[in-house]
């Protein structure tokens, strides 16, 4: 017997083929993933040497070894007659048609797949992230942060930290309370609940069904300004999370029926924030009397009546007009990569059709002319009296100053007005204060909550007079530096977690128009002056620029 | 096929979470006084977490006196040592730091983080607050007057907010758990200057006291401050009580609490629940999150998705050191609430008779696990974790084998657990917050009403 036909007899040779084809097979899958995962390319060389090692020591084991109906046997001890290595040499055969056509559908498929410009080359080097007091310094940029835009106008930003192996999603939808008009007050909120409630794909109940079942967390919130969502999970759930938002994005249904739940559910929500909490009740009918012309006036749940009123034609014109992907900011942050959500984003997120821009809000709020008064009667042992004063827009110049101002008249017991209102005089049990700009100008608010039988009429003198002090005294150096330490300390907070990046990432750069203005704070609030606070004081807290609301039990107080 | 392998490899990685949670490496240190030093470094930010927690909380309070704990955590914030109560909190923003004091069942707590730069004095603040209060008699006064107005204004604002001060009174009455923490309006005003100093000596000490600090510090020279700052404190003067396991008068029955002109209906319902160790902590979770502890849980998908009836749905199991409370609550527009108890009531049932299933299971270990890392990301959030364990002695077993634990449980073993701790339809206990006069006959098919305003100045009839 020659040695040729002893190695076919022995399948030598088919094992050599088999061998050949499937290398050549792993190798191209392990080219892919080098390319897809984002792997270091020695991993393919790493591969190709260990084939070509197993390579003579699989052609020997072929020759020495046979395989039987009882096991693994040495060729020389198997008796020929017995032998079974012609069906062995079948299966290999069969082996060997399947691997090859697996590999030519490959090749194919990877010829019909649309092509895409994969990132370009990033450095990863991971910069930890120290922080720098020196406030003449600017915080670096962290260069792991990447931003990219899909074809499709959608914006994605990426911000990696493997700390811990959980990944935040937020989406941010430029859509809120400013886009609604008489009729629809309401349905950004409202929208805001019908992004949970089924696309053509998914029933009512299965999104959130599918994320918890994958170890994920979801929430969603609506302002004056947007609407936000926010996923929460462990990195092992990504790609279903990617599929999850995509799908009701591009699949969104809206059910008739559960529009008409949802309703309900959206009242309850009303009566509890709003009807049956008295700050709530005050707040709305604030805005109310604050703005005569922007649609900052309506409250972000909407009024009563809209909320039974809006039709299946506003909810699917809505949707189409918001929810269109150059209207939408995607931020991630976590233990993920640029390149692998360029990836996944690009494969679940670029088919969404882009739309023309949604209309613009040109209303501007003119000038009050005087201040305004609101009085709410209702059953109440503890009054509330509330100011808000006409300020500035969230990408203002100014509105940091204002911010720092606020801080030293409300944030914590050291505050000035805490220091006045509640420890000495004993006039309010709380005082609080904010300012709410959005895209457009918005208010600066105060708010005290009097102790029980107090007289509103005073405390609204007394809170007047320590607003009109700071605006004609300013502040001193020491309420300065307290306020920057506030500042600075909450901003590095809020970086301490994936969840505070995100949120604090896409809120720069939705509103400022860039995300690298975040790490423009400490040079902001180095150049800040005394005289800055004061001057804001003085432009803002102005009479004229007031409205004032109290509320309170029915025949109480009675200079109202 | 890039997206097909993807797929492969996601699917390959099998579970939903990638690691047990665990700990980090933390060195417990206990004083001669027996205060216990809980300390870890981390490093990512300039940060400081630490918790200080003193044994004992509102179960220390005369049950004539409800609130006095939790007005001597305030009242403690308000001047030490050097300084006046301004100047403390100045000095605390004036650095950009936080600190605060709070008090619960079982605990008064310092809780504080501050930038790396500032540990010496912010450490030393926490020692002024808890080894030299001022304690002033005008300060006392004001806060006293405070406290009872906060109460006011609470129940002028959303009704959630009360609903577990009335449950707790009604469910353990006279037991310290009974005991609103917060006190109420009658209890305060017989709370006296004197009764809050002689407090804080019985009951605050170096022997009472945890302190777990995780952050961006170097080890030695922090554990040098620590033992200067409270190695030499010493014992309380009292005795910790000792608590006994509460014993509640059985169910059904109802506590009904007349806001006029409300228009929706606050609820809860529940019973006695089980102590803090609890040996299926594993099982109790699993339960509670299909059940009412997430947004696919059986009762909002019941209550709010399917019927609109509500817009928030939730069971809790509050544990304590010797019993607690099992509870589910929500509310509905005034029309709809006795459908709403009704279906509540009947998905309670469905816990019951049904279980869970082994789609469930996976699902509420998978969130559960996929939700933790979280919990654990700050400086902060460990130390108050590490306080905990060591509190109530529970070890770090606590965090680092709860995923094995969760892998253990059964269906069975979950079933046994929802038999021993949930409350069966027929003995629940009720406190429903609303208008009276359009409810009052309805609620009655619950069990004998029991009638309160919400203006009457206690929170137990």
């Amino acid at each position: 017997m020659s040695l040729f036909s002893e190695l076919r007899r022995r399948n030598v040779i088919k094992v050599a083929l088999l061998y050949a084809v499937a290398s050549w097979l792993l190798v191209w899958i392990v080219s892919q993933m080098v390319g897809s995962l984002g792997l270091s390319s020695w991993v393919s060389d790493y591969v190709l040497l260990l084939l070509a090692i197993g390579f003579p020591v699989a052609l020997i084991f072929a020759w020495t070894y046979e395989i039987t109906p009882v096991g693994l046997k040495k060729a020389v001890d198997v008796d020929q007659t017995q032998s079974i290595v012609y069906k062995t040499g079948q299966k290999l055969n069969a082996a060997m048609a399947v691997l090859a056509v697996l590999g030519v559908a490959a090749l194919i498929g990877e010829q019909l797949l649309p092509e895409f410009v994969p990132p370009p080359p990033l450095v990863l080097e991971e910069i930890p992230l120290k922080p720098v007091f020196d406030f003449s310094a600017k915080a670096a940029v962290p260069r792991e942060i990447t931003s990219f835009n899909l074809p499709n106008g959608l914006e994605i930003i990426v911000w990696p930290d493997h700390d811990i192996p959980n990944v935040v999603l937020y989406n941010f939808v430029r859509v809120g309370g400013r886009n609604e008009y008489p009729g629809v007050t309401g349905i950004a909120h409202f929208f805001e609940h019908m992004m949970f409630n089924g696309s053509e794909n998914r029933a009512q109940g299965e999104f959130d069904q599918e994320m918890e079942a994958a170890g994920g967390a979801n929430n969603a919130y609506t302002s004056n300004d947007l609407t936000v969502y926010q996923d929460w999970f462990p990195r092992t759930a990504l790609e279903k999370i990617l599929e999850l938002e995509s799908d009701r994005l591009m699949n969104l249904a809206i059910n008739p029926d559960v529009v008409e739940t949802e309703r309900t559910t959206v009242y309850s929500e009303r009566r509890l924030r709003v009807d049956n909490d008295n700050f709530g009740r005050l707040y709305e009918q604030m805005r109310a009397t604050a703005y005569v012309a922007h649609p900052y006036q309506n409250p972000v749940i909407g009024w009563p009546s809209d909320i039974e009123n809006w039709t299946q034609e506003d909810l699917e014109g809505f949707f189409k007009t918001y929810y269109a992907p150059n209207n939408l900011t995607m931020i991630f942050s976590g233990d993920v990569t640029p390149e692998e959500i360029y990836l996944l984003a690009d494969q679940h997120l670029s088919a969404i059709p882009r739309q023309p821009p949604p209309p613009a809000i040109t209303t501007v709020e003119p000038p009050q002319q005087g201040a305004r008064r609101v009085l709410v009667e209702t059953a109440a042992q503890t009054p509330l009296v509330h100011f808000a004063f006409h300020a500035g827009a969230e990408g203002d110049p100014e509105t940091l100053h204002l911010e720092l101002l606020i801080a030293i008249l409300a944030e914590g017991s050291s505050s000035r007005l805490y220091q006045a209102l509640v420890e000495d005089e004993q006039i309010a049990l709380d005082v609080g204060a904010w300012q709410s700009g959005g895209f457009d100008p918005g208010l600066a608010y105060v708010a005290m909550t009097l102790t029980p039988g107090g007289d509103p009429a005073s405390a609204e003198a007394r809170m007047l007079s320590l607003l009109e002090q700071v605006a004609a005294e300013g502040v001193s150096a020491e309420e300065l530096t307290k306020a920057r330490n506030l500042r600075i300390a909450s901003f590095w907070r809020g970086l301490q977690t994936i969840d505070g990046k995100a949120s604090a990432l896409g809120n720069y750069e939705v509103f400022t128009g860039d995300y690298e203005n975040l790490f423009a704070i400490p040079e902001q609030l180095a150049a800040t002056t005394a005289a800055d606070l004061q001057a804001v004081a003085a432009k803002v807290f102005q009479q004229n620029n007031m409205t004032v609301g109290v509320l309170r039990a029915p025949h109480d107080g009675g200079d109202e | 096929m890039r997206a097909a392998l993807l797929v492969v490899l996601s699917l390959a990685a099998g579970l939903a979470w990638s690691a047990d949670v665990s700990l980090p490496d933390y060195e417990r240190v206990e004083l001669e006084n027996g205060a216990v030093l809980l300390l870890s470094e981390k490093h990512d930010v300039p940060l400081i977490g630490l918790r200080a927690v003193i044994r004992g909380g509102s179960v220390t309070d005369p049950v004539d006196k409800a609130g006095l704990t939790e007005l001597l955590a305030t009242v403690m914030q308000k001047g030490a040592g050097e300084r006046s109560a301004a100047e403390f909190a100045a000095a605390t923003a004036g650095v950009g730091g936080r600190l605060s004091v709070s008090a619960n069942f079982e605990a008064v707590a310092v809780s504080a983080e501050f930038l790396s730069r500032d540990a010496g004095l912010m450490i030393g603040l926490v020692s002024d607050v808890l080894l030299r209060p001022r304690l002033s008699e005008d300060e006392f006064d004001k806060e006293r007057a405070r406290a009872t107005g906060l109460i006011k204004a609470a129940k002028d604002s959303d009704p959630n907010d009360l609903l577990s001060y009335y449950a707790n009174g009604f469910l353990f009455g006279e037991h310290p758990y009974g005991s609103p923490s917060i006190g109420s309006e009658s209890s305060l005003p017989g709370i006296e200057h004197e009764d809050l100093v002689e407090h804080y000596e019985n009951h605050f000490g170096g022997d009472r006291l945890i302190i777990s600090v995780v952050g961006d510090f170097d080890p030695a020279a922090l554990k040098a401050r620590l033992v200067s700052a409270f190695g030499a404190w010493a014992p309380a003067a009292g005795d910790l009580p000792v608590v006994t396991a509460p014993d509640t008068a059985p169910g059904p029955r109802v506590l009904l609490i007349d806001k006029p002109g409300a228009t929706q209906t606050y609820f809860w319902f529940g019973d006695k629940g089980v102590a803090i160790d609890y040996p299926q902590r594993a099982e109790l979770n699993l339960a509670n999150t299909v059940f009412g502890g997430r947004f696919t849980s059986m009762l909002v998908t019941e209550l709010r998705v399917k019927a609109g009836l509500t817009y928030r749905a939730r069971s809790a199991v509050n544990q304590r050191s010797r019993s607690g409370s099992v509870m589910i609550q929500s509310f509905t527009e005034t029309g709809t609430t006795i459908q709403t108890i009704d279906l509540a009531i009947s998905v309670l049932g469905q816990l019951h008779d049904g279980g869970l299933d082994d789609a469930m299971m996976a699902s509420a270990r998978n969130y559960i696990m996929g939700q933790f890392p979280p919990r654990l990301e700050t400086g902060s959030a460990v130390a108050r974790m590490l306080a905990f364990i060591e509190q109530y002695g529970l070890g770090r077993s606590y965090v680092d084998e709860y995923g094995a634990a969760l892998a253990a449980a059964t269906s069975e073993s979950v079933a046994a657990s929802i038999g021993e701790v949930y409350p069966g339809r027929e003995s629940l206990v009720f406190i429903i917050i609303g208008d009276a006069d359009v409810i009052r006959d309805d609620v009655a098919k619950y069990g004998p009403v029991t009638e309160m305003s919400i203006t009457e100045p206690r929170f137990r009839p």
